[in-house]
């Protein structure tokens, strides 16, 4: 085991790959509890974004060092990507948590942002593992938890349209599968490249700064009072900062 | 003895502490000069100078957590806790007071309330970055002109954050820069104090800028983003915020 965990590529492999199939346990509290209040949904998005944003902090301040003007142009691509691809697929101004009244393309439309959402996170887990090991699996770690709520999320919109629990698991993890691919990607191109380290942890900061504020908040402060919702991603955010403290 | 000995003899240095940190303070006010180029106040711009703001103020929660956490991560996020907890105890404190009690400027209501919130925030943030200003000196005066200079051009945003929150409720650009000035005065008073007693003042540091951290943090996310969201475009407010905070933060760090 720890000869097979000491190939650097493969640890990326199997911290990407837990990161993605956390999002699969966004059925729990739908088992558990059955359907979800409106509230809580605001506070799934709340929690999502916070530790977003504790991920971005961490990737900002402890990866990038001292390569400022590299690692803001990164960002710069990192805004721009996510601006545009959300253009291209005609979901920028979408609804992301319509539970009801949504027509017939609205299913696959929230597949596709939340595959697009997760292959963002894969650029924050390669570029994090370039940095050193312990950084890396911090990074996928938060990101893995972060999944949790937002496979929540997807979890209740899908059941909403009739898919069934198991299905909706599946699905959630499917649309976070394509993490590992870049996260892998990602890693090997910085490791081959190393000049190219800043600029994937900018275009991670930049991009997931981009979907924290436009994909989860403006949905959060629909769904619950603004004071909880605060509250819920300040908390989030500041267990991501405390915790990377006494990681590995 | 000797303690007293040094501190005679930094006593012209205070002063001169004290003038620089004064000069920070007035450099607050130059943020409001963007505003004079910005003629109509309508919804849209009320959404994207919130956005602003909010961008400006994440970047500088950023750069406050990071310089905390490397005095002490766990002192950080207690201060970043009572922060939060301030805000909240003094948001339910003014929303207890009549609609009519409450004025600021030419606002009443639901306006003066933000304004004053955001007065508050940023008055409060400015201790903390005072006391940040004096430990630094501290290290000698010999850097001083260079730390201000610094200091006073990190001000400026802080009252282009300021404006931003006052200058859509109709307060006029000459009143924000005054207002903007305000909410950096405790940094003089602050920093030669901490300057002076460098040792008793390093411990409360990083809970100063957590607290400072935590309490601008809650802000963004209880009042700015939540008014940016209603008033504007959700991608426009998201790309204004996310530029900012990434302009802040490669701002404090290349001086």
């Amino acid at each position: 085991m720890s000869a097979l965990m000491s190939d650097p590529t493969l640890v990326v492999l199997v911290w990407a790959s837990l990161a993605a199939f956390a999002a699969g346990l966004g059925v729990v509290p739908r088992l558990v509890r059955g359907s979800l209040s409106r509230g809580a949904l605001g506070w799934a998005n709340a929690l999502a974004a916070g530790l977003m944003l504790g991920v971005a902090y961490l990737l900002l301040t402890d990866g990038l060092g001292e390569a400022y003007w590299a690692g803001s142009a990164g960002a710069a691509v990192g805004v721009g990507a996510v601006i545009l691809i959300r253009r291209l697929l005609g979901t920028a101004e979408l609804d992301l948590n319509a539970l009801r009244h949504a027509g017939p393309e609205y299913g696959y439309q929230v597949m596709l942002v939340n595959t697009v959402h997760a292959a963002f996170e894969g650029v924050a887990i390669g570029a994090a593992m370039s940095v050193s090991t312990p950084f890396g699996i911090s990074t996928a770690l938060a990101l893995a938890i972060h999944n949790v709520p937002e496979g929540m999320v997807l979890t209740e919109i899908l059941h909403g349209r009739g898919v069934r629990t198991l299905h909706a698991a599946t699905l959630a993890v499917a649309a976070n599968l394509n993490q590992v691919l870049v996260a892998v990607v990602t890693f090997a191109l910085v490791s081959a490249a190393p000049a190219a380290q800043p600029w994937a942890l900018g275009i991670a900061v930049g991009s997931l700064l981009q979907l924290v504020l436009a994909e989860l908040l403006p949905e959060s402060y629909h769904q619950a009072g603004h004071t909880s919702i605060a509250l819920v991603a300040l908390l989030a955010m500041g267990m991501v900062v405390g915790l990377a403290g006494v990681g590995p | 003895m000797s303690d007293f000995v040094s501190t005679l003899a930094g006593l012209p240095s205070v002063a001169l502490v004290f003038v620089y940190a004064l000069i920070t303070a007035l450099a607050t006010g130059l943020g409001a000069i963007p505003f004079l180029f910005v003629r109509t106040l309508s919804d849209r711009f009320i959404a994207y100078a919130n956005a602003i703001a909010a961008g400006l103020m994440v970047g500088a929660s950023f750069g406050l957590v990071g310089e905390g956490t490397a005095y002490g991560r766990l002192e950080t996020l207690g201060g970043a806790f009572l922060g939060v907890l301030f805000i909240l105890a003094t948001q339910r404190m003014l929303g207890e007071q009549d609609e009519e009690a409450l004025v600021f400027g030419a606002a009443t209501g639901e306006g003066a309330r933000r304004m004053l919130l955001m007065m508050i925030v940023m008055t409060v943030h400015s201790f903390s970055e005072g006391v940040a200003v004096g430990v630094s000196f501290g290290g000698g005066v010999t850097l001083a002109t260079l730390i201000t200079v610094a200091i006073a051009i990190h001000n400026i945003p802080e009252g282009v954050a300021i404006t931003a929150v006052l200058r859509p409720q109709g307060v006029s650009v000459a009143k924000c820069a005054g207002w903007s000035v305000v909410s950096s005065l405790p940094q003089p008073l602050m920093a030669v104090p901490a300057f002076l007693f460098v040792e008793a003042f390093r411990p409360a540091l990083p809970w100063g800028l957590g607290f400072a951290a935590g309490a601008m943090l809650f802000m963004v996310l209880v009042e700015l983003l939540p008014e940016a969201f209603n008033q504007g475009r959700r991608t426009q407010v998201a790309t204004l915020t996310t530029a900012s905070i990434i302009a802040m933060v490669l701002f404090q760090r290349l001086l």
